[in-house]
């Protein structure tokens, strides 16, 4: 019997989903009872991920469909949407075509209806990196030292040219709002390590969040239990985890120990308290919090050098260096995928470069790259390179244009961009697909959001097409009718 | 584009597994005899091959729905020749695997059997009865419902059955309950005592803890008399159409704000909310309620309230900004036809939107009969002024969020091939949908509206039509759902294949047929469930564990549902428990206070959620404004609805974050607090036992245990020991406990109470800070001193600027970052016109728009500098207040008397700090001059947290008797704990 067949029949038809009784166990995102065992999710039917113990919460950890490759994702995200043509991208051509209109075969929406300009070479020049020699502009010269450990694909595309419903789709798989995330999927099928943080978290740029907000993180049709968590990256990272200033914590001992001397009561008067005895412990979770997740965040723990890899304390490095070293401390404490924005709230604070190529990407380039180099080499000279997968991307890309005669600023671009993988189980040194003469768009090996998002739930050990949540009559996936894996950059 | 998720509609591993299940038994002994049409054949042609082989498909120009058709053959030629297997073009395919094609790379060869029944019937003959139509929805398979699917069959009247074992019972719900309880051979769970009952009646009817009263009065005459008078009060209270309302609002998606980028408001649609609560307390009837909802517009006696009700199709998320417009008006038409018929028909119409529906009977033009009626609505792309909705003319009010048709003569609607565009296929007109049989002719209502096409009024009155069989099922299971906590039909959005069967047929029957014979109307219903005894059961069963190995589901009904509150119930039950409940009902939503840090992931600069003044904030939680891109994070922990898509049930979670934040959210520490207060307020004799017995009274409705008083008191005890400890402590250093004292390290702390300096006619030329920073504020112009006032019987010491070129100028003081922290004390009698407290503005020196400044403007307004203005609004002035703003590195927000005022997820743009800082005048300009006290100020160098920040409000709020001016003592804490404690309790947050 394969493994999808054992799935199956671990969920025969007909079997009552309330029957299932979780145990104990509620930890971070806890135990969900007799509510979630409803008509939705994981125990109608057929089978979402893999078999769930019978005792275990929702975010106990599972076995993958598969051998995973990767366990942790750190998805660095580029909001805004970096201009491939002057980061990953070459395209020696655009230099010869330089002052030219493309093409006028070539069909596109004029996102805005900005000012149509010229081909224009890239801002900076590419030199190769590593024995792999890929090239990578100027805009990187820190993350071009790792150029060995990346797998670039140059031939991405995406279904809009607005930020708002792209970076949803980026997200969550579709232009509209509603849907769950991928971070929701990835802990909806394996659940995660440490029952003690959140799962998924989220880390936003300081200069705000993204268009469209919480959808970006949300479990959509989902449970609230696989929802990203945001994390502030200082003190205290998560709601409600301080105190408040006259209860010291032996006065919430006090508290505590009270508490759960009155449940044990209310216990002991019923019959069948699985969800009674799930939130008494619940408490104690909560307590070990208070410590453990401020204890996650709290860089004073590491060596001097390493801050000083990161560009911790320094400008304007700081914050993206930060948020890159409590990436890889939640995901060394078990923390299934981590989401870091780079470039907030609107226009030029993010990678949204209307104005200038050069002004906007040498800002944004040098406050995230030297860290995000220091986070390869932080997670290969720890050995958790190979099972953490590093993804890097925005949510489309930019036009090989300008906007107007000698504009220096390109507009949006969903035709073909540049993303690239790293650690994880996938190649190295290499460079997939390929978009045309111009880098305008993808024409070789594309590579479509969905097969992005199949990609990373196989580095995962989920199958993307069986990883489903039954959601109104209908088996929901991340992929929906799309999606294939892009089995050639897999190691 | 649109891409059609067809075949994940498909469940591969359902279909295969239950497929597999099938065959043995269709195939079975068979081998020899000559197969049977109906039997054996047309259910394969059915579920095999009709999805393309159909008259509106005909792939490969083959239809295999009737004899003729399927003689005539396809495009290649004859496809079944009778009695010749090898000439059979069909078996060619079958057998090569080709038919029925793969899907998405899977292949989906025809079973063994099923290619031997095809084989040896062509072999037979192809025998095919005259006449007969195959049709894919003829009837249920094993794969997917036909129109014969149980919940579209006509209402049946059951009778009631006669229960054998038992003395017939009088409600007719417990012999339906009982009559499956006896076949299963399980005894129900005995009646709850009366305090459990009246608890679970309170929170089931209003979502309220039940009165002292209301306890009290069952408790001493727990009759069936006394009961249905309680049961009558509870649904007389308007509260019930505050708790029910809100049921409803779940299954349409509420929300007040449009979602998407800009996240505009929807401006009105708490009117939509009112009408909905409205509607339940004058029990409107239900078909009623349908038709304004769907097309109170179009009514013959349409009213203001009635086009409200539209707004019903107003709340659906809407992006201004579409990737491509013309795609997203088939958006929309998903998002009315899917939050219509889940409402109303419990049924998945809107997976027929590209093909047939996959389960259940709705060919893909029901969807387009449904969506037709939409059609002529604001849907098309357009000007963004009115948000996707009607202009107020075309609505004939002002300030309604409604619905009406904005075209009377719109464009035909096409079926969309796959859901595409660009694959237009026949015009589908707005008739009645197809898998209502008994409906199919029914007479159309004429809308007597010109305006209108009354497409929606038909569409309205044939859902409401009492021979729909689906309505006033799915009416009725919401209202066991959500009285029991579980539907008789447990997917209550789903009625279809895919959802649940009923656990009790007749007796969904027999109430939808009551609700019908009753004229919709629902307040008897809910009557007759709650003085039923099957709802009146306890939810604790003797024999729970061997019970629980037959039935863990409590399919049965063997015992009542224990039920974790809502999160509207458990923030309204801490609201009246502290007894700060404010009851009013209706009008515009409310923001409550949220923690700054709650608030990041809001992308708009200079979008500020704005706190509401907090003698709006206790009001029930129904009332909170809902934001899309901002829903109340204590809300959503504790599992508030999805706004995006209708949600029929709510997940019921028990997660740590939800331990969190009753532990630590100020919102339950307030209400801990003030219940605290409330006891003391009763019981000033220092009684423990007393003040324990009460804790419990208001928190639970009963009076604790000895058992759990020994407890109580223990702790009281501890605890008073531990604050006292920590007060002795601390009062050493300085300070209180409850009553914080003012972080440390200010880096400017002016006093009017000490180091001021005044002239000979008493006004200031010096005040001396009391940081160690000592950056003293002057004035060397005597015209230009403000005049001191020493502590009176009018209040405590203060400057007094009189808005007449007064000012002080802090010469020294210099900020080295501009995450900052300003508190300022101070009264404020000016009423129009910029006035600023604190500034650096200097225009010479060029930072005329990027000075740092403190001040108000008009009618109280905040100004943290002209980047964040207005932040916020200050009413009451002429008594001090205290105003402190904070900008950091992620957010800029504005505090009032230590409570959140004004936040944005931004910090001030950058900021000039080089130039001289000056108190009472806006920088170096000669204008814009304080009018009022200033009492005290102080500036941090950092970014307080919110804590501190309450502390700072509280600390300066006593001291300046802006607050009840006692510091907290050891026993007010420590009861303060026991009444968190209980809050915190599974026994609050639980109902048996």
């Amino acid at each position: 019997m394969n493994r999808k067949q054992e799935l199956r029949r671990a969920f025969p038809c007909g079997l009552m989903r309330r029957e299932f009784v979780w145990q104990m166990g509620a930890g971070f995102a806890g135990t969900a009872l007799a509510g979630l065992l409803g008509s939705e999710g994981f125990f109608n039917r057929a089978a979402g991920a893999a078999e769930v113990p019978a005792s275990s919460g929702p975010l106990a950890p599972r076995q993958p469909h598969y051998a995973a490759k990767a366990k942790s994702v750190i998805f660095l995200m580029m909001n805004g949407a970096p201009s491939q043509v002057d980061t990953f991208d070459y395209k020696p051509e655009l230099a010869k075509y330089a002052g030219q209109a493309l093409p006028e075969d070539k069909e596109f929406i004029n996102s805005g209806n900005r000012k149509m300009g010229f081909l224009t070479p890239a801002w900076r020049p590419f030199h190769p990196g590593g024995e792999s020699g890929l090239l990578i502009s100027d805009y990187f010269p820190n993350v071009r030292q790792h150029a060995d450990k990346l797998c670039v694909i140059n031939s991405c595309h995406t279904d809009s040219h607005a930020h708002g419903s792209a970076l949803v789709a980026m997200n969550t798989g579709k232009t509209f709002i509603g849907r769950p995330s991928l971070g929701s999927w990835a802990v909806y099928g394996l659940g995660t390590e440490n029952q003690n943080l959140p799962g998924y978290v989220v880390i936003l740029d300081k200069r705000g969040g993204p268009i469209s907000g919480q959808p970006n993180w949300s479990s959509g049709f989902m449970s609230a239990a696989y929802q990203g968590t945001l994390f502030r990256p200082t003190g205290n990272p998560i709601l409600n985890l301080e105190r408040p200033a006259h209860i010291d914590e032996q006065a919430q001992r006090a508290q505590l120990d009270l508490l759960a001397q009155l449940n044990e009561r209310h216990l002991r008067e019923r019959h069948g308290g699985e969800d009674l005895a799930a939130r008494i412990n619940s408490y104690e979770l909560a307590y070990r919090m208070q410590s453990e997740a401020p204890e996650a965040v709290d860089l004073r723990q590491e060596t001097a050098q390493t801050l000083e890899m990161y560009g911790v304390g320094q400008e304007p490095t700081d914050e993206y260096g930060r948020n890159c070293l409590i990436a890889r401390r939640l995901v060394e404490r078990g923390v299934r995928f981590v989401q870091l924005y780079s470039g907030g709230g609107h226009l030029e604070e993010t990678w949204d470069a209307h104005e200038s190529i050069e002004k906007n990407h040498g800002r944004h380039g040098a406050e995230v790259d030297r860290p995000i180099a220091a986070l390869l080499t932080d997670l290969e000279r720890r050995g958790m390179l190979e099972s953490t997968l590093v993804v890097w991307g925005g949510e489309f890309g930019r036009m090989p244009f300008s906007e107007g005669q000698d504009a220096p600023g390109r507009n949006h671009n969903p035709y073909g961009f540049s993303m690239w993988f790293a650690g994880g189980g996938v190649k190295g040194g290499m460079q997939y697909g390929e978009t045309d003469e111009f880098g305008f768009e993808a024409v070789r090996d594309k590579v479509h959001l969905h097969d992005i998002h199949a990609t990373i739930l196989h580095l995962l050990g989920l199958d993307h097409e069986m990883l489903s949540y039954f959601h109104q009559g209908r088996q929901e996936t991340l992929t929906d009718v799309g999606g294939r894996v892009v089995h050639d950059i897999v190691a | 584009m649109f891409r059609c998720p067809a075949h994940r509609c498909l469940p591969h591993s359902l279909a295969l597994v239950c497929l597999a299940a099938l065959l043995p038994t269709t195939a079975r002994g068979q081998s020899a005899t000559k197969p049977n049409f109906e039997r054996d054949v047309a259910p394969i042609l059915v579920m095999r091959c009709l999805e393309c082989h159909n008259e509106r498909q005909a792939a490969g120009g083959l239809v295999l729905e009737t004899q003729e058709a399927a003689r005539r053959g396809g495009d290649s030629g004859d496809v079944i020749v009778p009695h010749d297997v090898d000439a059979s073009y069909l078996m060619d395919r079958v057998e090569a695997g080709e038919m029925p094609p793969e899907k998405q790379g899977r292949p989906q060869p025809l079973a063994a059997e099923e290619t031997e029944i095809l084989r040896r019937w062509i072999a037979a003959g192809a025998a095919w009865p005259a006449g007969r139509r195959l049709d894919l929805f003829e009837q249920t398979t094993e794969v997917r419902a036909g129109r014969d699917w149980w919940s579209l069959q006509p209402i049946a009247r059951p009778e009631v059955p006669r229960v054998a074992a038992a003395q017939q019972p009088g409600n007719p719900i417990d012999a339906f309950i009982r009559a499956r309880l006896d076949e299963a051979n399980l005894r129900p769970a005995p009646q709850a005592d009366p305090r459990t009952l009246v608890r679970r009646l309170s929170f089931n009817v209003i979502g309220l803890p039940p009165t002292r009263e209301q306890l009290e009065r069952f408790a001493a005459d727990p009759s069936e008399e006394a009961w249905e008078q309680l049961v009558d009060e509870m649904l007389a209270s308007p509260h019930y159409g505050e708790r029910w309302g809100r049921h409803w609002l779940d299954v349409v998606r509420f929300a007040e704000t449009s979602g998407y980028e800009r996240d505009q408001e929807k401006p009105y649609a708490w009117k939509y909310r009112d009408w909905v609560v409205d509607a339940f307390n004058n029990d409107m009837p239900f078909d009623r309620f349908v038709l304004e909802q769907v097309a109170g517009d179009e009514l013959p006696d349409r009213d203001e309230q009635s086009v409200i009700a539209t707004g019903f199709l107003r709340l659906g998320t809407w992006n201004d900004e579409p990737n491509e417009p013309l795609d997203y008006q088939y958006e929309r038409l998903e998002d009315l036809v899917h939050a219509t018929s889940s409402a109303f028909l419990g049924l998945t119409v809107k997976c027929a939107r590209c093909h047939d529906h996959k389960f259940d009977p709705i060919p893909q033009q029901d969807y387009y009969r449904m969506a037709a009626a939409f059609w002529p609505g604001p849907i098309a792309p357009g000007s963004r002024e009115h948000l996707g909705g009607p202009s107020p003319e075309a609505l004939g009010y002002e300030n309604v969020l409604g619905w009406t048709d904005v075209r009377t003569e719109p464009p035909p609607l096409h079926l969309l091939h796959n859901g595409e565009r660009h694959h237009p296929g026949e015009v589908v007109e707005p008739t009645p949908l197809s898998f209502v049989e008994a409906l199919l002719t029914s007479a159309e209502a004429d809308s007597p509206s010109t305006q209108t096409t009354g497409h929606r009024l038909r569409l309205a009155h044939w859902i409401a039509n009492p021979d729909n069989p689906l309505t006033a099922r799915v009416i009725v299971n919401r209202l066991w759902q959500h009285h029991f906590g579980q539907g008789i039909v447990r997917s209550p959005n789903n009625f279809g294949f895919r959802g649940d069967r009923p656990t009790h047929p007749l007796l969904l029957d027999w109430l939808a047929a009551k609700l019908v014979d009753g004229g919709w109307s629902l307040k008897p219903l809910h009557k007759l469930i709650l003085t039923s005894e099957t709802w009146r059961q306890s939810s604790d069963h003797p024999r729970h564990d061997a019970y629980a190995d037959i039935d863990a589901g409590n399919q049965l009904w063997w015992r009542a549902e224990r039920r974790r509150l809502e999160a509207e119930s458990l923030w309204d039950a801490m609201l009246a428990a502290a007894g700060e409940l404010d009851l009013s009902i209706g009008g515009p939503s409310f923001r409550p206070t949220i923690a700054a840090e709650a608030l990041e992931g809001l992308s708009r600069k200079g979008a500020a959620w704005t706190a509401s003044p907090l003698d709006e904030q206790n009001r029930r939680s129904l009332y909170i404004y809902t934001q899309r891109s901002l829903l109340v994070p204590f809300l959503t922990t504790f599992d508030f609805a999805d706004t995006t898509l209708p949600c029929a049930a709510r997940d019921v979670t028990t997660v740590a974050p939800q331990a969190l934040a009753l532990l630590n959210n100020a919102l339950v520490h307030r209400r801990s607090r003030e219940l605290a207060d409330r006891i003391l307020a009763q019981e000033t004799s220092g009684d423990l036992k007393r003040a324990a017995k009460l804790a419990w009274l208001y928190a639970l409705g009963r009076e604790p245990s000895e058992d759990e008083l020994a407890l109580a008191r223990a702790h009281l005890e501890q605890q008073q020991t531990a604050f006292a400890q920590r007060l002795a402590a601390n009062e050493k250093a300085g300070e209180s406990l409850g009553t914080p004292s003012l972080p440390p390290g200010a880096v400017l702390h002016l006093t009017a109470e000490a180091g001021v300096e005044t002239d000979h006619i008493g006004r200031v030329a010096g005040w001396g800070d009391q940081s160690p920073k000592g950056f003293d504020a002057v004035q060397a112009v005597a015209a230009n001193r403000p005049q001191f006032k020493s502590t009176s019987k009018d209040g405590p010491s203060a400057i007094h600027f009189d808005g007449q070129a007064r000012f002080l100028v802090l010469p020294s003081l210099e900020l080295a970052s501009e995450d900052v922290t300003i508190v300022a004390v101070v009264s404020d009698l000016a009423s129009d016109g910029h006035r600023e407290i604190f500034s650096n503005w200097d225009g010479a020196a060029g930072n005329s728009v990027t000075s740092l400044f403190l001040g108000l403007t008009g009618d109280g307004d905040v100004r943290f500098s002209d980047d964040f203005a207005p932040a916020g609004n200050v009413t009451a002035r002429e008594r001090p207040f205290v105003l402190a703003v904070v900008n950091g590195p992620h957010q800029a927000a504005v505090y009032l008397n230590g409570e959140a005022l004004a936040h944005r997820e931004a910090p001030l743009s950058p900021r000039r700090l080089d130039t001289q800082f000056v108190i009472g005048q806006q920088g170096n300009i000669g204008g814009e001059y304080w009018h009022g006290d200033l009492y005290e100020l102080l500036i941090y160098d950092r970014p307080l947290s919110e804590p501190e920040l309450a502390g700072v409000g509280q600390y300066l709020g006593e001291r300046y008797s802006l607050a009840p001016p006692a510091p907290r003592s050891p026993e007010q804490l420590a009861l303060e704990s026991l009444c968190h404690v209980l809050f915190n309790s599974n026994e609050f947050v639980y109902v048996d």
